[in-house]
C-alpha cells in the first residue's frame, strides 16, 4: 500500500546574479533601477524527480551536499511546494527536522514543552498526556521550570528531542541534522527511530551517515545533481555511492577516466580457506585483477581501506617488499595481497584499487563495488585489531621493554 | 477498499489561486486550534515576561496617550467631544485604535519574526499573524477596565448599546487580521512594508475618528471617509460605550469593506504562503 507518491517534482530557486562581476552597462538610471530590480538566475534544486514509499517502508535518502536532499525534505514537510509536479500523502506527517524547533528563550521548558509540541502538530491534550514522559525522557531536572535561555546547548538538545520523540506520526521524517550531541544521545535517537520503524511507521531518513543508512533502511535513494541517481537495495546504493565518492574525490576523477593501456577490473575478498565471511585477526587475501590492452612496464598496484566517512586506514601497495615496479604483459592478470591477521576491526569499509606508474601517473582508479564486510572475529578493544601472545616476566620489566624496542621493526604486524 | 479511506489524502502542489480559495484550508486551520491558543497565549505571557508593570503596560498605553491628547485637543484647541469629557472620550476612542495599530503591526512583523520556525517546520502560517491579533484583543479586554473606571467616574449610564461592543471588536479584528495577512506576505518579500508601517499608522490614526467625533467629517467628504472601516467602528464603538446610539450606517459600511477584504486576504495570503519559506 503506497503512502507516500512524488511525481515529476522539480523545484526552482531564483538566485540573485552576482552583483559587480562586470561593469553594468548603461547610465545611472539603469544601474539604480538594477539595485531596486536585481535579476535572478533560476537555479533548480530538484528535477523531475519521481518515487513512492510504501506503509512500513524505511528510506534512506543519501548524496553529496547539493544533491537535493534538503530541498526533498522541505517539499515533502510542506515548509514549501513544488515548482511542477505533486506529492500525495497518505498519512499524518511528522518532520524532525531540528529539535527544539519553536522554542522561544525567554519561556520555560515546560511551557516550551507545549509551543514546540503543539508547532510539531501535536493535541494540547496529547501534550499534556505526555507531559511527565518527555520531562523524564529529557532528564534535566528542575531545569524544566527555568527559562530555556539558561540552558546548555546539551539540554536544549536534549529536551528537543523528547519532545520529538513523543510524537506520534505515520511518516516520519528524520533529517541528519537531528543526529548532533554525544554519541548516548545519537544512541537514543537512533534507537528511537529504530522502535518506531518496528511500529510499522513509514519513515524517510535523510543523511550522511551511509552505515545508518544501511543498517536502518529498507531502499536507499541516491541524489545527485536534483535527480535520482538510484533507488534500490541499501547495500547495493550505498555501496555504488561509496564507490563514486572514493573514487571522485580522493583518488581522482573514475567517470572520466581516459584509457591508459591498463584497467582494474574486479577486487575480490576472501578469508581463510577461501571463507567468504571475513573476521577480524583471520587471514585475510584481497585479488585485484586488471586487463592490459598493451605491455605496460613498471607500474604499481595499489588497495585503499577506507572508512564510509574517507578517513583513509590502510593501505597495501605491490612496493611493498622491494621498491621494484612490476611489468604486466598485455592481457589479463591479477595480483593478490595477503594479510595473516586482519587488523580491521568489524564494520563496513570501502576499498579502492589503483594502478599508478612508477613516477606516480595515476593509470586507473576502481573502487570495489560492494563494501568489505568484516565479521567479528578475534575479539579485541580499541581502533584495531594487533596480534599479540602475552606470557608471565621473569626478570624485571625495564629490561624487557627495553629488549622489545630492539625487536620491533620487524617485530610488529599489523 | 482502500484500507485509508477515510483518511484525507494530502496533495502537495504547486500554488494556484483556486487551491488556495478552498474551504480546506479554513478547515485544516481547526486542527491547529491548540497551537493558535497555546501561541497567543504564548504572545501576552511572553510581552509581559521580564517587565515588571506586566500586564499594566496594556492599560498604560492608551492611558498615557489619553493624558497627552486630552492636554493638546481638550485644553488648548478645544476639540469637541460630543458631550462627554474629552478624556473619556478620547479614550474610548484611543482603546480600539491602540487595538488595531498593534495588531497590524506586530501581524506584518510575524512571518519574518518568525523565519526560524516558517523555514523548519510546516503548520498553517496564518496562525502566526492571528495569534498576535488575538493577544491585542486580550489587551483590549485589560484596557477595558480602565474604561469601566473612567465611566463609573463621569458616572456615564449603562444602556443597551453596549451590546455593540461584541460585534464590532469582532468585525475590528477582522479588519486588523486581513491588513496583517496582506502586509506580512508582502513583508517578507518587500522589508519596506516594515519601515513604512509607522507611517502610516500614524496618518491612518489622524485619518480616523480617534481623537475627534464622526459627526464633525464635512458632509461631502463623508462617504471617501467611511470606505475606511475604521471611521465606522472606532467611532460605533465608542458610542456604544459611551451609552450614545450608534451611527448604524458607517457601522455597516465598515462591516461590508471587512467582509470583503478578510477573505480575499486571505486567499491572497495562502497563494503566497506555500513558497514564503524560499524567499523569507
Amino acid at each position: 500500500m503506497t503512502e507516500l507518491e512524488v511525481t515529476n517534482v522539480s523545484k526552482r530557486y531564483w538566485l540573485p546574479k552576482p552583483i559587480g562581476s562586470a561593469v553594468e552597462p548603461g547610465g545611472w538610471a539603469r544601474r539604480a533601477w538594477s539595485r531596486v530590480w536585481p535579476s535572478y538566475d533560476a537555479f533548480w534544486a530538484l528535477r523531475n524527480v519521481s518515487f513512492t514509499v510504501a506503509r512500513g517502508e524505511a528510506v534512506g535518502v543519501i548524496g553529496p551536499n547539493g544533491a537535493g536532499k534538503s530541498t526533498l525534505l522541505k517539499l515533502l514537510s510542506e515548509i514549501t511546494a513544488p515548482t511542477t509536479g505533486e506529492i500525495r500523502l497518505h498519512g499524518r506527517l511528522s518532520a524532525l527536522i531540528e529539535v527544539g524547533s519553536g522554542f522561544h528563550p525567554e519561556l520555560t521548558g515546560r511551557e516550551n514543552v507545549f509551543l514546540s509540541g503543539s508547532i510539531l502538530g501535536m493535541r494540547r491534550a496529547e501534550i499534556v498526556a505526555k507531559l511527565d514522559q518527555i520531562i523524564a525522557f529529557a532528564g534535566i531536572g528542575d531545569f524544566i521550570d527555568a527559562p530555556v535561555k539558561w540552558y546548555s546547548s546539551g539540554m536544549y538538545v536534549r529536551l528537543g528531542f523528547a519532545i520529538a520523540a513523543h510524537l506520534d506520526p505515520q511518516i516520519l521524517l528524520v533529517d541528519e541534522a537531528l543526529a548532533v550531541g554525544d554519541e548516548a544521545f545519537q544512541r537514543k535517537c537512533y534507537e528511537r527511530i529504530a522502535a518506531l520503524r518496528s511500529a510499522g511507521k513509514t519513515i524517510i531518513f535523510i543523511s550522511h551517515d551511509l552505515l545508518s543508512v544501511e543498517r536502518l533502511c529498507d531502499r536507499v535513494i541516491l541524489m545527485q545533481q536534483g535527480r535520482i541517481a538510484l533507488d534500490g537495495p541499501p547495500s547495493q546504493v550505498v555501496a555504488a555511492y561509496r564507490r563514486a565518492v572514493a573514487a571522485g574525490a580522493m583518488f581522482g576523477d573514475s567517470a572520466g577516466q581516459a584509457d591508459r593501456g591498463v584497467s582494474v577490473t574486479g577486487i575480490r575478498f576472501c578469508g581463510r580457506r577461501g571463507d567468504v565471511e571475513i573476521r577480524t585477526g583471520f587471514p585475510f587475501n584481497v585479488r585485484v585483477s586488471y586487463l592490459a590492452s598493451r605491455p605496460i612496464d613498471d607500474v604499481v598496484i595499489e588497495v585503499w581501506y577506507t572508512t564510509h566517512g574517507g578517513a583513509v586506514l590502510q593501505c597495501e601497495q605491490t612496493t611493498a617488499r622491494s621498491s621494484d615496479g612490476l611489468d604486466l604483459p598485455a592481457g589479463a592478470g591479477g595480483v593478490e595481497f595477503c594479510c595473516e591477521a586482519l587488523g580491521l576491526q568489524p564494520g563496513a569499509y570501502a576499498v579502492v584499487a589503483r594502478i599508478l606508474a612508477r613516477n606516480g601517473t595515476l593509470l586507473h582508479v576502481f573502487a570495489a563495488g560492494s563494501a568489505l564486510i568484516v565479521e567479528p572475529g578475534q575479539a579485541s578493544r580499541g581502533q584495531f585489531y594487533m596480534p599479540y601472545t602475552w606470557r608471565r616476566a621473569r626478570r624485571p620489566a625495564a629490561i624487557e621493554s627495553a629488549r622489545f624496542a630492539q625487536e620491533s621493526p620487524d617485530g610488529l604486524k599489523v | 477498499m482502500h484500507p485509508s479511506a477515510g483518511v484525507s489524502v494530502r496533495v502537495l502542489a504547486p500554488p494556484t489561486w483556486r487551491s488556495a480559495a478552498t474551504w480546506s484550508q479554513v478547515a485544516r486551520l481547526g486542527h491547529y486550534r491548540d497551537l493558535l491558543s497555546t501561541l497567543s497565549r504564548h504572545r501576552i505571557n511572553v510581552r509581559y515576561k521580564q517587565s515588571k508593570l506586566g500586564a499594566l503596560w496594556a492599560v498604560l498605553q492608551p492611558f498615557t496617550m489619553m493624558l497627552v491628547f486630552t492636554a493638546v485637543f481638550a485644553r488648548l484647541v478645544h476639540v469637541p467631544s460630543e458631550g462627554v469629557p474629552y478624556a473619556l472620550f478620547a479614550y474610548a476612542g484611543l482603546l480600539p485604535w491602540t487595538c488595531f495599530s498593534s495588531a497590524v503591526s506586530n501581524s506584518t512583523n510575524s512571518l519574518v519574526g518568525h523565519a526560524q520556525l516558517v523555514t523548519k517546520v510546516f503548520f498553517p502560517r496564518e496562525i502566526l499573524p492571528l495569534s498576535y491579533v488575538i493577544a491585542a484583543g486580550v489587551d483590549l479586554a485589560i484596557g477595558a477596565a480602565v474604561l469601566v473606571g473612567l465611566a463609573i467616574y463621569y458616572s456615564v449610564p449603562l444602556t443597551a448599546e453596549l451590546w455593540f461592543v461584541v460585534p464590532i471588536v469582532a468585525v475590528l479584528g477582522g479588519y486588523a487580521l486581513a491588513c496583517g495577512l496582506v502586509l506580512s506576505a508582502v513583508q517578507v518579500r518587500f522589508r519596506d512594508v516594515g519601515v513604512a508601517l509607522p507611517i502610516a499608522l500614524q496618518l491612518l490614526m489622524f485619518a480616523s475618528p480617534v481623537l475627534y467625533p464622526l459627526r464633525v467629517v464635512p458632509a461631502q467628504w463623508r462617504t471617501l471617509y467611511l470606505l475606511n472601516p475604521l471611521a465606522g467602528l472606532i467611532d460605533g464603538f465608542r458610542r456604544s460605550v459611551l451609552g450614545m446610539p450608534v451611527d448604524g450606517q458607517a457601522l455597516l459600511v465598515g462591516a461590508a469593506v471587512t467582509m470583503v477584504a478578510l477573505p480575499l486576504a486571505y486567499v491572497a495570503f495562502k497563494y503566497a504562503d506555500v513558497t514564503v519559506a524560499d524567499v523569507i
